[in-house]
């Protein structure tokens, strides 16, 4: 039976939502200050009034449903879901206020695929954007990756008895330390040492390439975060090809590779666990897949003979592999390049390796390394007690920071997301290949979307149809927040509705 | 009439004695980004022009110098100009603030180029800038300062009802 809802649950989600609305006010001061820096005065107009309309998005929200209560599991969860689409609206003001984005629809296509780290987008003209919209586009990846509700946790809200809960709504459910705060302390933590570490390794790196030096550290900057954030974006058009830098991807690629581990992972092996990483289910299951869809890569770029020796196959196929697999969405190719010369077999390799995705609690998408793991080892449990005497009690395993048991519960529940994520995956690639798409690039984007990775073989484009951009939204949503934040979020809805007809009947 | 017919003649002749035989007969077909992408196999190898405005960074190395054009919306290719090839100095760049120098550059598409493991790219033949670069406006529109304001004041009053009247009755509802 599903609770009455009352006004006081509106209360508590819309006094944190707008907290957390602040918090994405806030953020756009990072831009405005970038624009004015480079004396870019339109654009740092453009942030200006974005960040006060935010703010008083913000604020009005908080005041009207000022409350104490601190959130339960369903307002967690319905927090979580709501306070990412009002992010995703108000952070495409820049955006539409720039003029690159042609509609408030592609803006928003823009900033969900920020924020969830994506990577697809709409923008028109890239190479001619402000450094601000160019930083606001990889911050968002950036906080997305780490989490809104993270950060606000960090710096607005505190310990609150419902922080955990938010954390989960969001799909960060690694309980690192006890102290929801202190989580997302150290979840900031390792990411900030990382970013200065990053910024400082790519800036170097662009300014032997030949890139000056006032601007190598912001492109330091941007790379790190779309490769740490399992981002995807670049400051242009062409991506990571732009740089003509095999340093600059090797790097990259490395960060992509850190980013998509679980934070835990990150926390054991900083405070001394390093044996951690031999024996993780995900690092386990990541090495597998990666050697298998790298294999199938081969296979496929050989037979067309796409490149013509070995360095170039593994300088280009392999990151790719990588790009995909960790759900990062950088390219050194061209998109196109997937249709007309990587073929079916390549694409469905990478569609593969863009469905199985990253780490759980990570910045990536996908089913996840842990998800596949667990049922992986659930199969080989129940052949085990298949062939074992009656009364034989056989056990799974599997290690994630300790030993764990597997049951039933954890099977079925890492089964039933995988069957979600396949669900969407479909579902976007039948409206594609509805509306005409060849059914391996309907399927290619549409794993791209709902895997939030953000590789594109040319479907992503301002001139595809609206419902196929609703569709990809919608998926890159729900796949960033793992389903049931947004499940929670549709059967509140459906609830009040019900509590609201109840009321009048009562009247 | 006739008047007419012995202009064009003289000036067909004019054209054909004064522009070399071989820059007609040999001038490299125009391509875009496009064109190499979606037939990337029927262009390798082969020589091209390519047309594009010179993307921010032009990156010197130490066997020549990448530049990045680009040529239309979000289509920009990676052209190799190899020290042996005089490099053209250009004077702008393309910036938020800047329209880049348009250069045409004659050379040889790769696919998959070997030299660059795998980079589908141009090695210039040569390379000449056909319009200067120059600087572009991106004023401040006024009704958005405007707007700045009215929402500045509605943000002020909001934010003083937030900080300095906490509602009497804040936290004294029931949990749900």
């Amino acid at each position: 039976m599903v609770r009455r809802v009352w006004r006081e649950d509106f209360r508590i989600i819309g006094y944190y939502t707008g907290l957390i609305t602040i918090g994405v006010g806030l953020l756009m001061l990072v831009p405005m200050v970038t624009s004015l820096v480079f004396r870019e005065w339109a654009s740092a107009m453009d942030f200006g009034l974005s960040i006060i309309l935010t703010l008083l998005v913000g604020y009005l929200l908080a005041l009207v449903s000022r409350t104490r209560n601190t959130p339960g599991l369903t307002h967690a969860m319905v927090i979580a879901a709501a306070s990412w689409l009002v992010a995703m609206v108000l952070s495409a003001v820049p955006y539409t206020l720039s003029g690159h984005s042609l509609s408030l629809l592609d803006a928003c296509f823009d900033t969900m695929s920020g924020y969830t780290t994506t990577g697809l987008f709409l923008l028109q003209d890239l190479d001619h954007v402000s450094q601000g919209l160019n930083m606001w586009r990889h911050l968002l990846t950036y906080v997305g990756g780490q989490g809104i509700v993270v950060l606000a946790l960090t710096f607005l809200i505190g310990s609150t008895g419902g922080g955990y809960k938010l954390m989960v709504g969001e799909g960060k459910d690694e309980k690192l330390v006890p102290n929801v705060r202190h989580i997302a302390v150290q979840i900031w933590r390792i990411s900030l040492i990382y970013l200065v570490i990053g910024t400082g390794v790519l800036g170097i790196l662009a300014i032997t390439g030949g890139m000056k030096p006032q601007l190598a550290f912001f492109h330091g900057a941007y790379i790190f975060m779309s490769a740490w954030s399992t981002g995807g974006f670049a400051p242009y058009s062409q991506n990571m090809l732009y740089y003509h830098s095999l340093p600059m991807e090797t790097v990259s690629m490395v960060f992509m590779v850190l980013g998509s581990f679980n934070f835990a992972l990150h926390y054991a092996v900083w405070t001394g666990n390093r044996r951690e990483i031999l024996h993780n289910v995900e690092i386990v299951s990541f090495t597998i897949t990666v050697l298998t869809t790298f294999s199938l890569t081969c296979v496929a770029l050989m037979q067309r003979g796409v490149y013509p020796n070995a360095v170039a196959l593994f300088r280009r196929g392999f990151f790719q592999l990588i790009s995909a697999h960790t759900t990062t969405g950088q390219s050194s190719i061209y998109a196109r390049t997937f249709v007309r010369e990587w073929g079916p077999l390549g694409m469905l390799a990478l569609t593969v390796a863009m469905a199985i995705g990253a780490s759980a609690a990570s910045t990536g998408g996908g089913f996840k390394g842990m998800r596949m793991g667990i049922i992986f080892k659930g199969i080989v449990t129940d052949i085990r007690k298949l062939l074992s005497p009656e009364r034989a009690i056989v056990v799974g395993h599997y290690h994630h920071i300790r030993d764990n048991t597997l049951t039933d519960a954890t099977v079925k529940s890492a089964a039933v997301i995988v069957v979600l994520y396949v669900l969407i995956y479909v579902v976007g690639a039948v409206v594609g290949m509805v509306y005409g798409y060849p059914m391996a690039d309907a399927f290619f984007e549409s794993v791209s979307a709902g895997s939030n990775t953000g590789l594109s073989c040319g479907v992503t484009q301002a001139t595809m149809p609206t419902l196929l951009k609703i569709v990809y939204i919608v998926e890159m949503w729900m796949g960033r927040l793992e389903f049931l934040s947004v499940f929670t979020l549709f059967g509140f809805i459906a609830a009040s509705f019900r509590s609201l007809r109840r009321q009048k009947v009562a009247a | 009439m006739k008047r007419c017919a012995a202009a064009c003649v003289a000036a067909t002749t004019l054209l054909l004695v004064l522009v070399p035989g071989h820059t007609l007969a040999e001038q490299p077909p125009l391509v875009t980004t496009t064109d190499l992408v979606e037939q990337s196999a029927s262009w390798d190898g082969k020589i091209v022009s390519f047309k594009g405005e010179v993307l921010e960074d032009v990156l010197a190395r130490s066997d020549g110098t990448w530049m990045n054009l680009s040529d239309g919306n979000n289509s920009a290719m990676g052209v190799f100009v190899p020290k042996a090839v005089a490099m053209p100095a250009i004077s702008w760049t393309e910036d938020y603030r800047t329209i880049g120098d348009t250069v045409l550059v004659t050379g040889v598409f790769h696919r998959a180029c070997v030299e660059h493991q795998g980079e589908t790219d141009i090695h210039a033949l040569s390379v000449v800038v056909v319009r200067q670069g120059s600087t572009k406006d991106n004023p401040v529109q006024r009704d958005r300062v405007v707007w700045l304001i009215v929402l500045a004041l509605a943000l002020a009053v909001v934010m003083w009802f937030y900080y300095h009247k906490p509602s009497e009755n804040w936290g004294t509802h029931g949990n749900p």
